[in-house]
């Protein structure tokens, strides 16, 4: 009893520990942007002793890509480029997913397979010949351009994790549509999808984040710095402001929270949706 | 009896009807799957099979960057190959992938376990242990390369605080900096490996647990005896998609160091883009390209295999 008790506490410090030094990073960011650097430097981890430097968030809003240009660019970029991505590999990959379900079995998982194949091709192979294609097309700069490119690297992923889902789609639904006449299009758009809403949001949300956080890509095919998404325009914050840590962790602050709060307001969806890709079949 | 007799005749007569509309389900839906398969597969020949193709082709040419490819043959991986560079920047790539990608996955399956047997507040931590994931590399990056620097940084004053030494020059020094790129990489991959093998843990019959849990078997024995064979070809996935994309490190490694100090940090992402776009040797840097790539093919491969063999249906 006695070891079933300490093995208990062992596994509560270790999920605890864990737990700290998972969140203490993003407490500190968010503090440190509100902090004035001699705050940082006398008292790092102190939590309620400073006057917040709301000004902080002035001065990394303002170091834009240009002297007249906020990083309200940086912003806009990244979210052409998250939302183009989003619809290219959504609109492409989830019909797919649904009607390659209907396959046999062996059918199903060699298709799966040839579709996921893709995601061991490194992106260092791929850089280089979409520099070239970009280059020659003209495309170079072009946030819309590049968000395709994410879009069609998203593919394998979504293909996957919707493919899992509707596999174990409850087949009644799909026979109530065929004797209601609809046509298998027609099925998959009124019936399939608005059931399907949780495990859409999840391939989104992962969709949006690799959109959003990778700079692999964007930092060849964007070389303008107002064409730049955030991910890339925060590189040149610890050149910029080695001397004035406040405003950039304020810039590391403001980087971060699109993301995260759209994964916090949908984190049910997503580590179910993330779950099911680890469940075994 | 007669349940089981009854249910032997359902099975023959009753699900004929069922069966029959599915299979006209699969009929009219199969030629929807052609057609909804063809722009699955234009856009991964466009933006996957052609790119690397053309990078193949690429590797065996001289080309600065600007007007035609002159075609060289082999010249490209024999330089690889003869200068020391490549193979270092392969050691520190495997170094850095291999290491980090046990780890991820052994304090992985840790957590999993643990928040799997009923732990309180695991709806919570479910959701905060994947935020390191979730924010940005480049965000994680800066703010870890701060808290490993020499004066002010915040991992030397934890090290102080327990009485060790607290001068390290983490990423200034070669032989040190790839620790803390190490380590920064489990910080951000535990958490999507948690989440899967919380799943496959999950799915585990509770009925099997419970009855080994009755016939006396410790924590341990059922931790290695049961939930780690059950979901052993979930394992082997993870930890093949870990290797391959920790091979594939930039986001995080570039944003920490560049690849420094000098090129002590320079995994192979780092070493094709600084040799393309840095000093514009886009034949070298393909043919680097290559290598890798037909390196994580058999890594993938290799993965897919064991996960197969491991299946228990």
């Amino acid at each position: 009893m006695v070891i079933v008790k300490m093995l208990k506490l062992l596994v509560y410090a270790a999920v605890i520990f864990w737990s700290l030094l998972v969140l203490l990073p993003f407490i500190f960011v968010s503090l440190f942007g509100l902090k004035s650097n001699t705050a940082i430097y006398s008292n790092p981890l102190g939590l309620f002793d400073f006057a917040p430097q709301w000004e902080n968030y002035v001065t990394a809003w303002n170091a834009g890509p240009g002297s007249d240009a906020t990083i309200g660019v940086f912003f806009l970029n990244s979210a052409i480029i998250a939302i183009t991505a989003l619809a290219t590999s959504l609109s492409i990959s989830v019909p797919a997913a649904y009607f390659t379900s209907f396959l046999t079995r062996a059918w199903n998982q060699r298709i799966l397979l040839l579709v996921i194949v893709g995601t061991v091709v490194p992106i260092i192979m791929l850089v280089i010949p979409y520099f070239r294609a970009f280059n020659a097309l003209g495309l170079l700069n072009n946030p819309v351009a590049t968000g395709i490119v994410y879009g069609a690297l998203n593919i394998p992923t979504a293909f996957l994790l919707m493919n899992r889902f509707f596999i174990d789609f409850p087949r009644e639904v799909l026979e109530a549509g065929m004797l209601d006449g609809l046509g298998p299009f027609r099925t998959f758009l009124r019936l399939v999808l608005p059931l399907s809403k949780g495990q859409i949001v999840a391939v989104s949300v992962l969709n949006l984040i690799f959109a959003w956080t990778d700079y692999q890509i964007a930092i060849v095919l964007l070389t303008r710095r107002d064409a730049q998404p955030i991910s890339v325009g925060l590189l040149s914050f610890i050149g910029d402001f080695s001397a004035d840590y406040g405003p950039m962790f304020a810039g590391l602050t403001l980087a971060s929270l699109p993301v995260l709060l759209l994964y916090v307001f949908f984190s049910r969806y997503v580590t179910k949706g993330i779950a099911l890709g680890g469940i075994s079949k | 009896m007669t349940d089981l007799k009854d249910r032997k005749n359902s099975k023959q007569s009753s699900p004929s009807k069922p069966l029959r509309s599915t299979i006209g389900l699969a009929a009219t839906n199969r030629k929807w799957a052609i057609a909804s398969l063809v722009p699955v597969f234009l856009l991964l020949f466009l933006f996957l099979a052609l790119p690397a193709a053309n990078s193949i082709w690429l590797s065996f040419t001289k080309w600065p960057g600007i007007g035609t490819p002159e075609f060289i043959g082999l010249r490209n991986y024999e330089t690889l190959f003869t200068e020391g560079r490549f193979a270092e920047s392969l050691r520190i790539t495997l170094l850095y992938s291999v290491v980090a990608s046990f780890f991820i996955v052994g304090i992985a399956l840790l957590l999993a376990v643990a928040v799997s047997s009923n732990l309180k507040g695991s709806k919570f931590y479910r959701v905060i242990w994947f935020f390191p994931g979730v924010a940005p590399p480049t965000a994680v990056a800066i703010f870890w390369s701060l808290s490993f620097q020499p004066e002010f940084g915040a991992v030397n004053a934890i090290l102080g605080f327990f009485g060790l030494p607290s001068d390290n020059q983490w990423l200034a020094q070669s032989a040190t900096v790839m620790l803390p790129v190490i380590f920064v990489g489990i910080w951000v991959g535990v958490g999507f490996a948690f989440l899967v093998l919380l799943g496959a843990v999950e799915g585990i019959d509770v009925s099997l647990r419970e009855a080994a849990r009755i016939d006396g078997a410790s924590q341990r024995q059922q931790l290695f005896q049961i939930i780690i064979p059950l979901i052993a070809p979930v394992m082997f996935t993870i930890l093949t998609l870990q290797l391959i994309w920790n091979f594939n490190g930039f986001n995080l490694v570039f944003a920490m160091t560049q690849g420094g100090p000098g090129r002590s940090s320079e995994i192979l992402p780092i070493f094709t883009y600084v040799e393309a776009f840095r000093y514009g040797r886009f034949g070298p840097a393909s043919a680097a390209a290559v290598v890798a790539g037909a390196f994580l093919l058999f890594v993938g491969w290799l993965g897919i295999r064991l996960s197969r063999s491991r299946q228990v249906d």
